[in-house]
């Protein structure tokens, strides 16, 4: 395999950076056990993204099913030379849980506290351990921003909060949230392409 | 880059999750229309892509694979031709969104949201459809623009039998199925000046196989080999 997974130089700390972009070629040429080797890499990492976001688990694992069935459909469109084969992955899987958590109900977090205890579950990309390239240029470019605002950031991106759900966990005017969120996105933008 | 501040940051809203439903679809229909939308938000779904990396796992509930496998099982193309359907499946998926988008900007709507988007809303220009014969097997791709009274179908992974010619109708209720012409192995249009729009839009689009040349009697010899029904493209 001359396809390298991840960017350029990406250490990828588990050794499966490589294998997943394998194994999403096999996959884009329909191969079945690439695909069931795809899935238990990978499952339980997608479904700790979409999880977080949907807290009813039935919807959350109907979520994933629907992720997989697109990562098999669309395997031929990732493109390794722009991003891993995990983040491709992810960002699948976390539009799909954004489309899923919107439909239903726009502030599902409020709504529904069963599940997932989110004080007592917070991520901190920061204390990570194991880093890509990619990883770690944006840690980099988070930590530049007020603790405030990186904790919006985190919290809209992990958790698929909207801009009023953020608003009130935070007792901030939507307004504010808003013109925050751009000026850090802004900010991040410009910190990495530095 | 040519998209203005405004929508860069809709573009960043959009990939970070922060959009409520109306903007979200609404930026969906929109970045099917708007390549450099599209781009942006490819762009910041990168930027931010590495997050998931640190997103501790969690196992999912049982094992779902089974059920995965056999999705895509009923939902693998048998056919080769491989890469016109991936591409048409692609494009399929997109127009999938904007029927959602539609439905989600409608329900909005209806409970009486944006009135600009009600107007524009109000009456689609440009519909689409993708005949197939069940969600793995597409095989036309019907576009139809009312202004110009005008369909246009393109082939994309369907090759009639030997002897055989596709041919396209147009089925309505009261109509019965009226022929659009033999589909050959390019693109082409058909005029829809003789139907009302109200039909046109409401329409079941279908392909038959009739003998080489099209139905002798301007009637289906058989049934529908590929159907669909037409969704408009939200601007």
């Amino acid at each position: 395999m001359t396809i390298r997974g991840g960017a350029p130089g990406e250490p990828a700390p588990t050794g499966a950076g490589d294998d997943l972009t394998g194994l999403l070629i096999r996959i884009a040429a329909r191969d079945a056990a690439a695909f069931a080797a795809l899935y238990k890499l990978t499952s339980a990492k997608l479904y700790g993204v979409v999880a977080r976001i949907l807290t009813r688990g039935d919807v959350a694992a109907d979520v994933l099913q629907e992720a997989y069935v697109r990562i098999w459909e669309k395997a031929g469109d990732f493109d390794p030379l722009k991003g891993s084969a995990l983040a491709w992955m992810a960002t699948i899987a976390r539009n799909r849980a954004l489309d899923e958590v919107r439909r239903v109900r726009p502030a599902s977090l409020e709504d529904q506290p069963e599940g997932f205890e989110p004080a007592a579950e917070e991520i901190d990309p920061l204390a990570a351990r194991e880093r890509s390239e990619g990883l770690a240029r944006l840690i980099d470019c988070l930590k530049a921003l007020d603790d405030e605002k990186r904790a919006i950031i985190l919290l809209a991106y992990y958790r698929g909060l909207s801009r009023e759900a953020l608003a009130k966990r935070f007792g901030r005017p939507v307004a504010t949230i808003k013109t925050w969120l751009h000026r850090s996105l802004a900010q991040l933008r410009d910190c990495l392409a530095s | 880059m040519t998209i203005s501040p405004d929508d860069d940051f809709a573009a960043a809203e959009y990939a970070l999750g922060t959009l409520d439903a109306s903007e979200r679809a609404t930026l969906a229909a929109r970045r099917l229309r708007e390549p450099e939308l599209d781009e942006a938000i490819r762009g910041w779904e990168a930027r931010l892509a590495p997050l998931a990396e640190a997103a501790p796992e969690i196992e999912p509930p049982g094992d779902l694979l089974p059920a995965i496998e056999a999705r895509i099982r009923g939902a693998s193309p048998e056919a080769p031709g491989s890469a016109a359907v991936v591409a048409l499946e692609r494009s399929i998926r997109r127009w999938r969104a904007a029927a959602i988008a539609a439905s989600i900007v409608a329900g909005v709507l209806a409970i009486g949201f944006i009135a600009r988007e009600a107007t524009r809303q109000s009456a689609p220009r440009e519909y689409v459809a993708i005949l197939q014969k069940d969600a793995a097997s597409p095989a036309f791709e019907v576009t139809v623009n009312l202004d110009k009274q005008e369909l246009t179908v393109r082939p994309v992974a369907a090759r009639a039998p030997p002897g055989k010619s596709y041919e396209l109708w147009i089925i309505d209720a009261k109509l019965g199925a009226r022929s659009l012409g033999v589909v050959g192995e390019t693109s082409r249009a058909a005029s829809l000046s003789a139907y009302d729009p109200v039909v046109v839009a409401d329409a079941t689009y279908a392909v038959t196989v009739e003998p080489r040349g099209g139905s002798p009697d301007g009637k289906p010899s058989g049934p529908p080999v590929f159907v669909g029904k037409l969704i408009p493209v939200v601007p």
